[in-house]
């Protein structure tokens, strides 16, 4: 028994089996671990259908607490909307009828009011169980524009700070990550090896000790209230990233700098000749790491900017939007949708880049 | 990366960069900074008359430049602290009440010699509302600006549907309810109707046995926008720091805590934080969204009621034959920038507090839904209103509320104030949030630690009226 | 630079100039790497520094004319903070649900994305991945909306199911659960992670295994998990840290009230209010260095543990 399972479950792993049974098995584990992913799939979709269906409603839509954008119909009478119902009447059938004086319990009598004749019709019994008719209706596209010209979070200009960081952060980033990994690749620097630990294990130093000082000291110097504080740290290298671009440097061949060496070039053309245009892959990967750090970056912003408003990214300027808006949860949602679409937008079109980062960093450590 | 690309990239970069410059250049005129956020103010169409205003104070002169700062009322303190500490601090702040005074204690100009420098005329103002702004030690830190009282609004559709009477529209008239009887309009008819009010999605309301609290669609009660303190004054104004400058809980005040705590999760008339927090509920506007049927609060709620114009106001219930009706009073404060600033940077400052209470007033007090300081501006400031609210709303009963202000005022001064308002905040969400509370033991844990947050720090700070 | 001028002799000369050349490399790698040097005393070591001298004083920066020494009243205060305790039991409680789960759900969805039996691996890579990249704010509201007890999607459904509606959010023992689920929905990139470590397994391995007679499980424990050791121990350590910092969701979720009745003031929550809400930055620096030395000792205990269950295969330790 034992050496006939063994030989099957080695032949099933290895070549594909001749036997029917086996295929059908095989196409049983096909479907039960593709739907078993899939259910887990709906469960992380479920967050952006909510932002969409909700930032796709208007303000009575959202009143009514339906699940999908619904608007109850309704008829104008002297001026007045009122609501549209199906009311089963004594004699069998059902109307379509606008409520025009409802009162509450079960044996109340209400008015109704024909569409069709204006002739008032009175039903009793309980309104609430009554349907209502109702109509979808997607006002998602409004929202959006109303919540990017609203007056009082400027989302253009939010927009324009949260690339003006951004960018700023990354040739910060790009300048001091890839001299700092050349170093660390390529130098014979004494204690190397130690300085590498010190680099990696500041990774794992909580921000909160540094932050007091910091933000103290930035006080200090007038920089509170600038973008300052928030893109020159960058200047001056991170682990993850020299992390990153140094073990994509280690993979490139020395003889390339050797050559160009013997050619004269000193360590600086090197560097830009030869290391850069051979790791724009890495590079690639080092400036969408930062985009999307710097776009979804909270807290420092929270504190280094606050009060100015106009010098405010998206993630802040989101999070003001929810304050003042914060009883129309449409809009609110409609600001979510804008303040994500740039990083998965960005993700879905440089992946490929973004997944060999995360590999290298996590994995190779 | 080509060299295209790589140069496409440094042109937008460095304008990127100038985009971001140019507006930071400097200009010659005297740069006044008008702070908004620790009270009113931070509403959509509060922002644009705002800015209306600080735009045509711009253009009316040319040795000002006024900047306005708007900052959320949940964020506005922190904010303000930061912006003081970095030498940063505005000149003027408001509208701002009792509360944000409180916070910044010692950082206000005393107004006294800018307004004998300047000529300025306060013969306009009351002479008593003007001394409320007299404070010992800091001078006369404020003039006139908005009153708000508070009252109950009610939704008259929601009463026309349930056939219940309106709530009563005048102090020391009884309530008659739905069944014809006669009471005493107190905390507990406000109670009984409230429930009576509340309905589930089957129509029936929490007086009945069959009323399902899971599926409740429609509120008898809220408290809208007011903090703990504001809250239990409708039990009567008092104080929650001793004689000895610890805390204390005042009986009367237990009874508000626990009604306000039953209200919400034993007869289910006032909807819970989670329920609040909903959409039905317009995420905490609740009152607004058309499903609560009363809601206690000021006048500045006239700036968030929403659209729906079939509201009307009815007075403040009593409690053991006293009658409270809590008290807000705005007005603008000139800051201290530093030690020795400049007299002429003061008198700037001055000149844009006196057209925000003068010119800019009748503008700023309509969207605040600030009543105006200046008596004979009332009239005209209801017409507008009435303009806005067409349904015919007795704003009587606004004007009535101001005889039954509170005092003390439920935003008095406490020692180490902002630890303290954070203490008494978490009490207010841990009440509104959490079922199964032993409410008891919860006020004695809140005293308990009212009392080491007042004693940490036994502030020089002096008791507000 | 003086170094060749300096040479007498010509017999050390091919010496010197190797030597030389040497010097002149280390001291260009010096230059390439003072970005960082300079970075790592003014943005890590001073700073460090600074607030550890900063807990030993009375630092408010409302009143600077103030700032004193204190006679450790900022330790003293430690010991009487009263929101201190509850700020470390929050902490700790979210850390015993949410640490176990940083590890376990992304080995799963990994190994899943990693099943060969799974069609279309790219696309749910892909979309288990996006969530990871929604800005934390957006995703802390999106959230409170689908959590919200009446309205929320999540209690649609359950209700219909006949099973209620739990308080996610207000409930003392609903919201760490909550939260995690939060946090489970950014878990893409520890996903990622785990995903390229499994798919680094040699398969020599599996199928000298499945010619043993192994069972997945078996497989699992003895081969893929040691086989992964170094990159869940990595996460483990990252996870940690990420409990310590943990501030963006339950503030905006709960305005850093810390409601229901401070399960949600976290740690860095508490340290942000004393520091930045009341301005008191010596406690805040007080604060701020005993998580240090709490990190610290976690961090160092677990590195104590990793010999005895991360396996390097090389023997080379990170």
């Amino acid at each position: 028994m034992t050496t006939y399972s063994k030989t099957s479950i080695a032949e099933s792993y290895i070549n594909t089996s001749p036997f029917y049974g086996l295929q059908l098995k095989k196409l049983a584990m096909y479907s039960t671990v593709t739907l078993f992913a899939c259910i887990i799939l709906i469960g992380f979709l479920t967050p952006f259908a909510y932002a969409i269906v909700t930032a796709s409603k208007d303000e009575p839509q959202v009143k009514r607490g339906v699940v999908l954008p619904y608007t109850q119909d309704t008829y104008t009478y002297e001026g007045k909307e009122l609501p549209l119902y199906e009311v089963p009447l004594a004699d069998g059938t059902t109307r379509t009828l606008a409520g025009l004086s409802l009162k509450r319990g079960a044996t109340a009598q209400n008015e109704f009011i024909d569409p069709q004749t204006n002739e008032i019709v009175i039903w009793e019994g309980n309104y609430r169980e009554l349907k209502e008719l109702e109509t979808l209706e997607i006002h998602l596209w409004e929202n959006i524009t109303s919540v990017w010209e609203n007056k009082q979070v400027n989302f253009p200009i939010m927009l324009r700070n949260t690339f003006a960081i951004a960018i700023l952060g990354v040739i910060g980033t790009l300048l001091s990550c890839i001299s700092v990994a050349y170093a660390f690749a390529r130098f014979p620097i004494p204690r190397k090896r130690a300085l590498f630990l010190i680099l990696v294990s500041t990774i794992i130093l909580p921000s909160q000790v540094t932050l007091v000082p910091t933000f103290g000291f930035f006080a200090a110097i007038g920089w509170t209230g600038t973008w300052l504080p928030l893109i020159v740290p960058h200047f001056f290298a991170n682990a993850y990233n020299v992390f990153l671009l140094r073990q994509y440097f280690l993979t490139l061949p020395k003889e390339l700098d050797e050559a160009a060496m013997i050619d004269g070039a000193g360590p600086f053309r090197i560097l830009v000749s030869v290391i850069i245009p051979q790791s724009l892959p890495v590079i690639m990967a080092v400036t969408i790491f930062h985009l999307v750090f710097a776009w979804n970056d909270y807290f420092n912003p929270l504190i280094y900017l606050l009060g100015k408003t106009e010098l405010q990214p998206i993630a802040v300027g989101i999070q003001r939007f929810n304050y003042v808006y914060d009883v129309k949860p449409h809009l609110i949602q409609s600001s979510m949708l804008i303040g994500l679409v740039f990083p998965v937008f960005l993700f879905l079109v440089a992946q490929r880049f973004f997944m060999r980062g995360v590999v290298v960093t996590g994995v190779e450590k | 990366m080509s060299k295209k690309m790589a140069r496409l990239f440094v042109v937008f970069t460095v304008l990127m960069l100038a985009i971001g410059i140019i507006p930071a250049m400097a200009q010659d005129k005297t740069v006044i900074v008008w702070y908004v956020g620790l009270g009113a103010g931070g509403q959509p169409e509060q922002i644009e008359a705002q800015n209306a205003v600080v735009e045509a104070f711009n253009a009316s002169q040319d040795r000002i430049e006024l900047q306005i700062q708007i900052v959320d009322n949940n964020v506005a303190y922190d904010t303000l602290a930061t912006l003081i500490a970095t030498g940063q601090a505005p000149h003027i702040v408001g509208p701002v009440g009792a509360d944000g005074s409180n916070a910044f204690a010692g950082n206000y100009l005393d107004l006294e010699p800018l307004i004998a420098e300047s000529g300025y005329d306060i013969s306009q103002f009351s002479p008593a509302s003007v001394e409320a702004f007299r404070y010992p030690g800091q001078g006369l830190i404020g003039l006139p600006f908005a009153t708000f009282p508070s009252f109950i609004y009610f939704r008259k559709s929601l009463f026309d549907e349930a056939g219940a009477p309106y709530p009563p529209q005048e102090y020391g008239v009884p309530y008659v309810d739905v069944n014809g009887e006669e009471k005493e309009w107190n905390m507990e008819t406000l109670r009984e109707l409230a429930m009576y009010m509340t309905v589930d999605a089957n129509g029936n309301d929490a007086t009945m046995a069959e009323f399902d609290a899971t599926t409740v669609e429609q509120w008898g009660f809220n408290s809208q926008w007011n903090e703990p303190r504001g809250i239990s004054t409708m039990f009567g104004a008092t104080s929650l720091v001793g004689e000895d400058g610890g805390a204390v809980l005042p009986q009367a005040w237990t009874d508000a805590f626990t009604w306000y705590y039953n209200g919400i999760w034993v007869d289910k008339f006032i909807p819970n934080a989670s329920q609040a927090g909903s959409d039905l509920l317009a995420n905490g506007n609740s009152f607004s969204s058309g499903r609560v049927a009363m809601a206690h609060t000021h006048l500045w709620y006239t700036c968030c009621v929403g659209d729906t114009n079939d509201w009307d106001l009815a007075v403040m219930p009593s409690f053991n034959g006293v009658t409270t009706a809590k008290l807000h009073g705005d007005s603008f404060r000139l800051m201290r920038t530093s030690a020795d600033m400049p007299l002429e940077l003061q008198l700037a400052s001055f000149e844009v507090l006196a057209y925000l209470l003068g010119e800019a007033s009748d503008e700023l007090l309509l969207v605040y839904g600030g009543m105006p300081a200046r008596a004979e501006d009332t009239e005209s400031f209801f017409a507008t209103l009435d303009e806005r609210f067409d349904q015919g709303v007795n704003w009587q009963v606004a004007i009535d509320s101001l005889a039954y202000a509170d005092s003390p005022n439920h935003e008095y001064a406490m020692p180490n104030y902002l630890k303290a308002k954070d203490r008494i905040g978490a009490f207010q969400s841990l009440i509104e949030g959490t079922p199964d509370l032993d409410i008891a033991a919860e006020l004695e844990k809140l005293v308990a630690d009212l009392d080491v947050i007042f004693k940490e720090e036994p502030a020089e700070v002096t008791p507000e009226a | 630079m003086d170094i060749t001028k300096s040479s007498s002799s010509s017999q050390v000369k091919v010496k010197e100039k190797t030597f030389s050349l040497y010097r002149r490399q280390q001291l260009w790698g010096w230059v390439f790497l003072s970005p960082w040097i300079i970075g790592l005393f003014a943005f890590t070591i001073m700073p460090m520094l600074a607030s550890l001298v900063f807990s030993f004083m009375d630092f408010k920066l409302t009143e600077p004319d103030a700032i004193k020494f204190n006679d450790f009243a900022n330790y003293k205060k430690l010991l009487v903070d009263p929101l201190l305790g509850p700020a470390l039991s929050s902490t700790l409680k979210f850390a015993l649900i949410a640490l176990p789960l940083s590890i376990i759900v992304p080995i799963g969805l990994a190994a899943l994305l990693n099943s060969k039996y799974l069609i279309g691996r790219p696309i749910f890579r892909t979309l288990f991945y996006m969530p990871y990249i929604v800005p934390v704010v957006s995703s802390a509201y999106i959230w409170g909306g689908v959590l919200n007890t009446d309205t929320g999607w999540l209690n649609r459904i359950l209700f219909d199911l006949g099973l209620g509606k739990p308080n996610w959010l207000f409930d003392i023992n609903l919201i760490y659960p909550a939260l995690n689920i939060i946090g489970i929905w950014g878990v893409g990139n520890a996903m990622l992670i785990m995903l390229a470590s499994m798919q680094g397994v040699p398969t020599e391995l599996y199928e000298a295994a499945r010619v043993d007679g192994a069972n997945g499980l078996t497989i699992f424990r003895r081969i893929t998990f040691p086989m992964i050791s170094p990159v869940v121990f990595y996460n483990l350590i990252i996870s940690v840290i990420g409990i310590f910092r943990y501030f963006e969701v339950p503030y905006i979720l709960k305005e850093g009230t810390g409601d229901p009745n401070n399960a949600t003031l976290f740690y860095n929550i508490h340290l942000y209010k004393n520091a930045f809400a009341q301005q008191d930055m010596g406690y805040g620096s007080t604060l701020a260095w005993l998580m240090f030395v709490i990190a610290l000792a976690i961090t160092l205990f677990l590195f104590a543990t990793a010999r005895y269950w991360v396996y390097y295969g090389s023997g080379e330790q990170a």
